[in-house]
């Protein structure tokens, strides 16, 4: 078995994980991160893309807003590709509570988050297609934030001041010495190739699967998984954040991002750190609560909809005491199991949110460090990050590729028409995977390809022809990377397909079924299969 | 299923323009076309108003009248209607079937684009799909019925082409192979490489008009040709030369070449739509596409026009009778959203909507399971055997408006093999009854 030595070990590609190995590499430590999938998969990756000024909070949980509005100064300073500088707007409407925006504009002013008041007038000519039943109307510091460009600056920073992530390690147990976690041991889920790693901490910084993790040493971290929806229309409905002044609840933000525009969110009790499901009446509720708000917008075309788990930690109420030793806020929590379990060697993160990733990151790398006698001071707020330059994340910029592709700096056949792929493109990250296996649901999350509005009905079948010729793969298998590839588009767009995107998806099936014959070569393999139960019985 | 929506009723107070017609079609695919071609045979005044063109532009081209039968498909049709009246073939009738088949290939014959079927068995083709697949159908375009793999004694060449992005020539070959069909593919090289980044089939077709060109490619492919029997080509093989691009071609290369259906746009679709405006507006028709209908306008339970949305205005178009082919859910002649409605949106006709509880249960979990999925199978118009739409009484809804194509009730187009069968046998009989004509 493969075995690596590193100061510390951090479990979890996630925004707080990535945060944290940056973190570790600035204080001079040797870091190695592991993430069970690709960076940005999990809750960090499952985002709206709203840096919060902390307005959302500032009445239901002052201390978030206050270190939300504080870091979403840092992360502007330290982080500027990352993110888009909309601004933000609390719109009240004559349906929400009259009350509520004098305190929360308060409470705003308590926090240091400047709220400016508009009038109804002021705020429509800066967001058009805002309702004429505006209340109550302030701007606020909020932002667009692309997590995955986040992610992947923090661990091209990571790698700059000698840190590593690895990435499809899956953490299958712990390396002990008495009471002491030295290590982990963990298998490639692509190649089944096992590896172990020798730390002198570890940091368990998973997210939702921090309870699972954690279980894996018979610890019990208690986290409450909360599933949210999201639904991204096919355009930026509006250019700033747009919040409902109200207290929180389902359907409050309008974010856009990129080129489309995301609407949020709901929160349904899990038990599953993979809960992907987006149930119809999420995204009905989703939709009707935003049209109040921006008229119309129940009508428009929905592009995908996604879940996302978030990893809320309550500390039994035995444990709050200790908890509040560690000086950190209720809605994140560093746990010592030095101290709680009586285990060193082993930190554990929970909570928080994006916009506090680094801050998180930071108060978990004080305890990482205190273990080790490490006195290097955190320094990641003090510096911008180096601009990932060479990440395959700037096919994230739409307007980018389109000004390449006219421009004949992207040649080469366009494979994907709504997200500007091109041929070369994708035979060059095609074979970056090298032996390894590839999906076309990587190229997707690589590229892009197929997250357009036709949902990888006609670039499906040129990729697995792409696949096929630079892989030599056999056409079975081509084909069935094309099923499984239009069957997990299916299933993202499933609770979104009524109106335009039932047509557009009828159009998919077309050529599905017709055009290609797709189910009628999957359906080749089905009489042997019978074949084998006859002879079987 | 289950019946909504009360029929609505409602009167214009904008003014009329152009002619009063004997026939309004609104809806250009293949049941559209079919119908004014057969309102202008009567020696009706006809005007065709449709917002796009239909579904044949996304098809792969040929003609699915009942792509399950085994052996005589005429008798698999006869057989089925008789025993499912409800079925629109069933409501069509046997002979409508039959004739609007007959009519339809005399049309595309009398517009230079020959369909060919098996007469001599009456028997489905058995044809390739762009991956590889074998898939059944009665009738098709003569370049794709061309690669008929029934008779087939020999090997087949498939032909791709370097750098261009809609056809895999040797992901189709291996799927073949796969099945025990002999085939291997190659690639030859276009001319001038650079510009195909963006090419669609109908760019291709049009390169193959031209007689160059086909030598270019078939200097390319003849030495490669070996014992192949015929040659597959994506099906870009001409556009306004065809079908003599086909013939040149296949004398060119020394074997017989075939057409394998590509990615959308559809060249056959595109060749035929073109080419039945032209004859329609040869023929004295009023031929009027990219203008939605707005709604129709209905007084005492007859429709007297519809409204357009054009010229910046609604515009009023007056007709003694309306031939609907605005097709299903796919091609908006039914509306869904959000909410789990339903609806007709020209008169609000009562839908059959899937029996379930919210939108949720529109689709199964799988894509691509067997019989396809309820919103497309479970949604459509309910109609006599006139072919008029039906109230929740069962009474015609409308004295002088026709139902046709995808608009009805009783198949899911996707999956069912009959989707351009069923149009062409109702836009025949819908025709039909609206002029009073025998049969």
């Amino acid at each position: 078995m493969e075995t690596t030595s590193v100061d510390v070990l951090v479990i979890g590609g996630g925004a707080t994980g990535a945060a944290a190995a940056y973190d570790l590499a600035r204080r001079g430590v040797k870091v190695l991160l592991v993430e069970q999938n690709d960076l940005t998969t999990g809750t960090s990756g499952r985002y709206h893309g709203l840096l919060h000024s902390g307005g959302r909070y500032v009445v239901s949980d002052f201390d978030t807003a206050v270190e939300c509005i504080t870091e979403n100064r840092i992360l502007r300073r330290i982080a500027p590709f990352a993110i888009e500088d909309t601004g933000g707007m609390f719109v009240a409407t004559s349906q929400d509570p009259a009350d509520f925006p004098a305190k929360w504009a308060q409470a705003c002013a308590k926090a240091g988050i400047a709220a400016e008041k508009l009038t109804p007038e002021q705020a429509r000519a800066a967001e058009p297609a805002l309702t004429h039943d505006i209340a109550a109307a302030y701007r606020v510091p909020d932002a667009s934030c692309d997590s995955f460009d986040l992610n992947h600056g923090f661990i091209t920073a990571a790698r700059t001041f000698g840190g590593d992530a690895w990435i499809y390690q899956k953490v299958t147990g712990f390396l002990r010495d008495g009471d002491q976690v030295v290590g982990a041991e963990m298998v490639d889920t692509r190649t089944g190739e096992q590896r172990r790693v020798h730390a002198a901490c570890v940091l368990n910084a998973t997210g939702p699967w921090a309870g699972v993790v954690a279980g894996l040493l018979g610890l019990d971290v208690m986290i409450r998984l909360d599933r949210g929806a999201m639904v991204a229309m096919n355009i930026r409905w509006v250019n700033t954040v747009i919040n409902r002044l109200r207290p929180p609840s389902d359907g409050d933000i309008l974010v856009p991002v990129g080129t489309v525009c995301v609407l949020g969110t709901t929160s349904i009790r899990t038990e599953d750190p993979a809960d992907k499901r987006v149930e119809v009446w999420e995204v009905s509720k989703i939709l009707n609560e935003a049209d109040p708000v921006v008229p119309g917008i129940r009508h428009g075309r929905a592009l995908r909809a996604w879940a996302g788990v978030r990893p809320l930690y309550e500390p039994p109420a035995e444990l709050a005491q200790a908890e509040t030793g560690h000086d950190v806020s209720r809605r994140f929590a560093v746990i010592d199991h030095t101290e709680r379990d009586g285990l060193r060697g082993f930190v554990t993160v929970v909570g928080g949110k994006l916009t506090t990733c680094r801050l998180m990151a930071e108060h978990a790398v004080d305890v990482v460090c205190k273990q080790l006698g490490i006195s290097a001071r955190c320094t990641t707020a003090d510096e911008p990050l180096p601009v990932p330059e060479a990440s395959p994340r700037h096919y994230h910029r739409l307007t980018k590729r389109v000004d390449q592709q006219e421009h004949g700096e992207l040649p080469g056949a366009l494979i994907c028409e709504c997200e500007v792929v091109t041929q070369p493109q994708l035979e060059a990250h095609i074979a970056s995977y090298g032996d390894q296996p590839v999906a076309l649901d990587d190229l997707r999350r690589d590229l892009r390809l197929g997250m357009g509005p036709c949902q990888a009905g006609f670039c499906g079948y040129r990729a697995a022809g792409i696949l096929q010729r630079v892989r030599q793969t056999t056409p079975e298998e081509a084909t069935r990377a094309l099923g499984d590839f239009v069957s997990e588009r299916f299933r993202g767009v499933r609770p979104l397909l009524y109106g335009h995107h039932v047509r557009q998806f009828a159009l998919d099936e077309l050529i599905y079924r017709r055009t290609l014959g797709l189910d009628t070569l999957l359906n080749l393999d089905q009489p042997q299969a019978e074949e084998v139960r006859d002879g079987a019985d | 299923m289950a019946l909504t929506n009360p029929l609505s009723t409602g009167t214009s107070s904008i003014a009329g323009r152009g002619e009063d017609m004997d026939v309004i079609v609104i809806g250009a695919g293949l049941a559209g076309l079919m119908a004014a071609v057969h309102a202008v045979n009567a020696g009706a005044r006809v005007r065709l108003i449709s917002q796009g063109w239909g579904q044949q532009m996304v098809t792969p081209g040929w003609i699915s009248v009942c792509d399950r039968a085994e052996d005589d498909v005429i008798a698999e049709v006869r057989g089925y209607a008789a025993l499912h009246p409800e079925h629109p073939y069933g409501r069509a009738g046997d002979d409508a079937m039959v004739a609007g088949l007959e009519s339809f290939r005399s049309a595309a014959e009398a517009v230079g684009l020959p369909y060919e079927q098996r007469k001599k068995d009456g028997h489905n083709m058995r044809l390739i799909t762009l991956l590889g697949a074998v898939q059944r159908a009665m009738i098709a375009p003569r370049g794709i019925a061309a690669g008929d793999l029934t008779d087939l004694r020999g090997p087949l060449l498939i032909v791709g082409f370097a750098g261009w992005r809609d056809f895999y020539a040797e992901l189709t070959a291996g799927n073949l192979r796969r099945q025990g069909i002999d085939a291997r593919a190659i690639e030859v090289e276009l001319p001038d490489q650079n510009r195909w980044w963006d090419y669609w089939p109908g760019d291709l077709a049009r390169l193959f008009d031209s007689a160059g060109f086909r030598e270019s490619i078939a200097r390319q492919v003849a030495p490669h040709v070996g014992d192949a029997e015929r040659v597959g080509f994506p099906a870009v093989l001409g556009m306004d030369d065809y079908p003599g691009s086909l013939d040149d071609l296949s004398q060119k290369i020394g074997r017989p070449v075939f057409e394998i259906p590509t990615l959308p746009a559809s060249t056959a679709g595109v060749r035929l739509s073109e080419r039945l405006r032209r004859w329609l507006l040869r023929k004295g028709a009023r031929v009027q596409i990219g203008h939605p209908v707005l709604r129709g306008v209905v007084e005492e339970r007859r429709c007297v026009g519809v409204e357009v949305a054009s010229l910046g205005h609604p515009t009023l178009f007056r007709a003694d009778r309306f031939i609907l082919a605005t097709g299903g859910v796919y091609n908006g002649g039914i509306q869904t959203d959000e909410s789990g409605r339903v609806w007709e949106p020209l008169f609000d006709l009562p839908v059959v909507i899937p029996e379930v509880e919210t939108r949720a249960d529109w689709y199964h979990d799988t894509l691509l399971i067997e019989r396809g999925h309820p919103i497309h199978r479970e949604t459509g118009l309910r109609v006599n055997t006139d072919l008029q739409p039906l109230d929740a009484s069962g009474e015609p809804a409308l004295e002088n408006v026709y139902a046709t194509g995808q608009l009805l009730a009783g198949f899911n187009p996707l999956t069912d093999g009959c989707a351009e069968g069923i149009a062409l046998a109702t836009a025949y009989k819908a025709v039909h009854t609206a002029l009073e004509l025998d049969a």
